[in-house]
């Protein structure tokens, strides 16, 4: 319907009834009906504006905590900081070694990432593109895995890592896997590696045959055709599966908190860093606010970067051919 | 440059036989169809010959060199697919240039080759295209490109072009014959349609149900197919079939008998025979005179002509019981092709010959032909 017809119609239908007595709603609504694009700008807004205020305000709220002065912690307002004191940012810092904890954090997720890629990569080329025997009884094994709950594995693997294993000895200086980068992220691998299999394995599954084998026949191994062609075709899938992967574990912190004994350099990850400015007789709000934005920042540049990558992935029109 | 072999190959998947103990010589420099209808196992064929699916049992030899347990990378082959698998995140350079630069040549040799391949596929001026800009004749051309970039001993082509439109696969026809007496190269082409295969190559090899029918130049197939399927599957419009027996002096069927000395095409009285002859080897009666030899005339029905232009399809049925089939190549109904001002219409009684010298004998037991020929 051109706009032209439209105001056609919405003439019409005022001649027809033009003496009606309509209240402010009434005629809101009429005018809604008659132009309904109105209608459909007006609920996108209030969507937008309902989801940006449910996610983003915690944020806002968070960055007013932290720039209260600690003495006036009892005084923040809804909207507005107690005071003025950006000192809690740099404080953080001095006070703790917090920058260590992000870096612990930082490299147990990416170190998680990269194996649970590369090992899901080859799982979901297996599940996605070749045919055997038992397929479906595998596959289903390896997500049963991840529906437990991860608490279930944690006796289990904490008597494991604090055994003293000779092989070990060389490596670590006790021979046990306590308190090394080693007890988080092998764990945090498992249990994530499921979830990035399944993805991997839909976005591989729908890469033609006929690429992978011109891959084969131009020259490269199946292995090969896999990194070369098939996840650059499924670049999104890839990033999506990094994506998740990175997040939770960079977030994770039931296992990271017991398999290390809390200080910095005992790979102590980002959020027991946080719980540290929780002193004996006093909670330092400010300053577990402030670590909390420093600390949310790596995974919105990620998150931001890795969009980018989505979109370009998918705009290449990849899995088309 | 070099010869293929196959030795005893058969290709089994859990439960049917792809391929069935294919036997098969593939000359130095030689253009080779496999064609068969679809199922048939020419892809499969190909695809044992490429190394993309091992063969369950047998060889396979590439010039002296035994590629049996070889991955493809290493056969000196290059493919070019049905779907024609450009790697769409590489622009056209990329994706030419792809086996090369894994294969860790020199830049310059790089550059040098990408040039030449495109130079023969008229691809000038595109390298920096994506494979989605292009339209299918192009990107057909691209994966020729592709193939010829490498110089391989073997070009595999699966149905190359069964994607493109009608116009454009006639011309990428032409192309490719043009290609193949350029590069001299070895070619084994797979597709179901028999008229590429008769256009094209040195030799078809019809392959149906797994099985190697008959290896030879396209002609050969056409004038003396080996078989029952061969005689029906190449050749447009197909063969008309006649089932009879054979009596003394000659063949006997409900509809048609065709007189000959049993004895001395190597058929005896009572044996079950098929007659085939091709819609262009039967004539009116008067025009009996076009044929070489014709046999004596049977009376049969036009039941639907189609003019072609430079010629006439006519749909005869041997008598007007006979009942119709939708395709018009049933038992009692025969396809003949006339000139195109001959004149008759749906309905005319007619009287027809076929020439004795292309009626072609099968024995119905085992679909083998007896003869080509009753002179």
């Amino acid at each position: 319907m051109s706009e032209q017809d439209r105001t056609d119609l919405a003439a019409m239908e005022k001649t027809e009834e033009p003496d009606l007595d309509r209240g402010v709603i009434e005629a809101w609504a009429a005018k809604m009906i008659s132009n309904p694009e109105r209608a459909y700008r007006a609920t996108f807004y209030v969507a937008t504006i309902f989801f940006l205020v449910t996610t983003l305000f915690p944020f806002y709220w968070l960055l007013m905590v932290a720039l209260t002065p600690r003495s006036d912690l009892s005084s923040v307002g809804v909207l507005t900081p107690g005071g003025f004191n950006p000192g809690a940012f740099v404080e953080i810092f001095t006070r703790l070694p917090f920058h260590r904890y992000i870096f612990n954090s930082f490299l147990i997720a990416v170190v998680a990432t990269v194996i649970v890629l590369f090992v899901a990569s080859l799982a979901g080329y297996v599940f996605g593109r070749l045919r055997f025997r038992a397929k479906n009884v595998l596959l289903l094994s390896v997500l049963v895995t991840s529906f437990f709950p991860p608490a279930a594995f944690f006796v289990p693997l904490n008597r494991l890592f604090n055994q003293n294993i000779d092989i070990l000895r060389p490596l670590m200086q006790d021979g046990s896997l306590y308190n090394t980068p080693y007890a988080i992220f092998i764990p945090l691998s498992a249990l994530y590696l499921p979830l990035s299999i399944f993805i991997l394995m839909t976005f591989y599954s729908q890469i033609p045959d006929g690429l992978e084998d011109a891959a084969r026949v131009e020259g490269t191994t199946r292995l090969g055709a896999l990194f070369r062609i098939i996840v650059p075709l499924s670049a999104p899938g890839v990033a999506t599966a990094g994506v998740l992967t990175f997040i939770t574990v960079y977030n994770e912190y039931f296992f990271s908190s017991l398999m290390t004994d809390g200080r910095p350099g005992s790979w102590a990850p980002m959020l027991e860093g946080i719980l540290r400015f929780q002193g004996e007789f006093e909670v330092l709000f400010n300053l577990m606010a402030a670590a909390s934005i420093v600390a949310v920042l790596p995974v919105a540049i990620l998150v931001i970067v890795a969009q980018e990558k989505i979109v370009s992935g998918l705009t290449a029109g990849a899995v088309k051919e | 440059m070099a010869s293929v072999t196959l030795q005893d190959i058969t290709k089994q998947y859990e439960d049917v036989t792809a391929v069935n103990d294919m036997n098969l010589e593939i000359r130095d420099g030689e253009f080779i169809t496999f064609v068969g209808p679809s199922g048939c196992g020419k892809s499969t064929t190909m695809e044992t010959i490429a190394g993309l699916t091992l063969p369950t049992e047998g060889a396979i030899n590439i010039g002296d060199r035994d590629v049996t347990d070889l991955p493809p990378k290493d056969r000196g082959i290059s493919m070019v697919f049905q779907n024609i698998a450009l790697f769409p995140h590489m622009d056209v350079y990329e994706n030419i240039s792809f086996g090369l630069r894994l294969r860790k040549y020199d830049q310059e040799e790089i550059d040098r080759r990408v040039e030449e391949a495109a130079d023969v596929v008229q691809l000038e001026g595109m390298m920096d295209r994506m494979p989605k800009e292009m339209s299918g004749g192009q990107r057909q051309r691209v994966a020729i490109a592709r193939a010829i970039v490498r110089e391989p001993d073997v070009f595999l082509m699966d149905e190359p072009l069964a994607n493109l439109d009608a116009e454009l696969r006639v011309h990428m026809r032409t192309q490719l014959q043009r290609l193949h007496r350029e590069l001299d190269t070895t070619i084994i082409y797979v597709t179901h349609d028999q008229a590429q295969a008769m256009t094209m190559s040195d030799r078809i090899a019809v392959i149906n149900g797994g099985v190697l029918q008959q290896v030879a130049p396209p002609l050969e197939c056409y004038n003396e197919p080996a078989n029952l399927f061969v005689a029906g599957f190449i050749g447009s419009p197909a063969m008309n079939f006649i089932e009879g027996e054979v009596i003394d002096g000659g063949f006997d069927s409900q509809y048609a008998q065709v007189d000959f000395d049993p004895a001395t095409h190597g058929v005896s009285p009572g044996q079950d025979i098929t007659v085939g002859i091709r819609p262009e080897d039967v004539f009116l009666e008067e025009d009996a005179r076009k044929a070489a030899s014709p046999t004596k005339a049977f009376d049969a029905v036009v039941d639907v002509i189609e003019p072609m232009g430079k010629e006439v399809n006519a749909y005869l049925l041997f008598d007007r019981d006979v009942e119709a089939s939708a395709e018009g190549r049933g038992e009692g109904q025969l396809l003949i092709n006339l000139a195109p001002d001959t004149d008759i219409a749906e309905g005319d009684d007619i009287r027809i010959v076929m020439d004795r010298e292309n009626v072609h004998l099968f024995d119905r037991a085992s679909g083998d032909a007896v003869t080509h020929s009753l002179e």
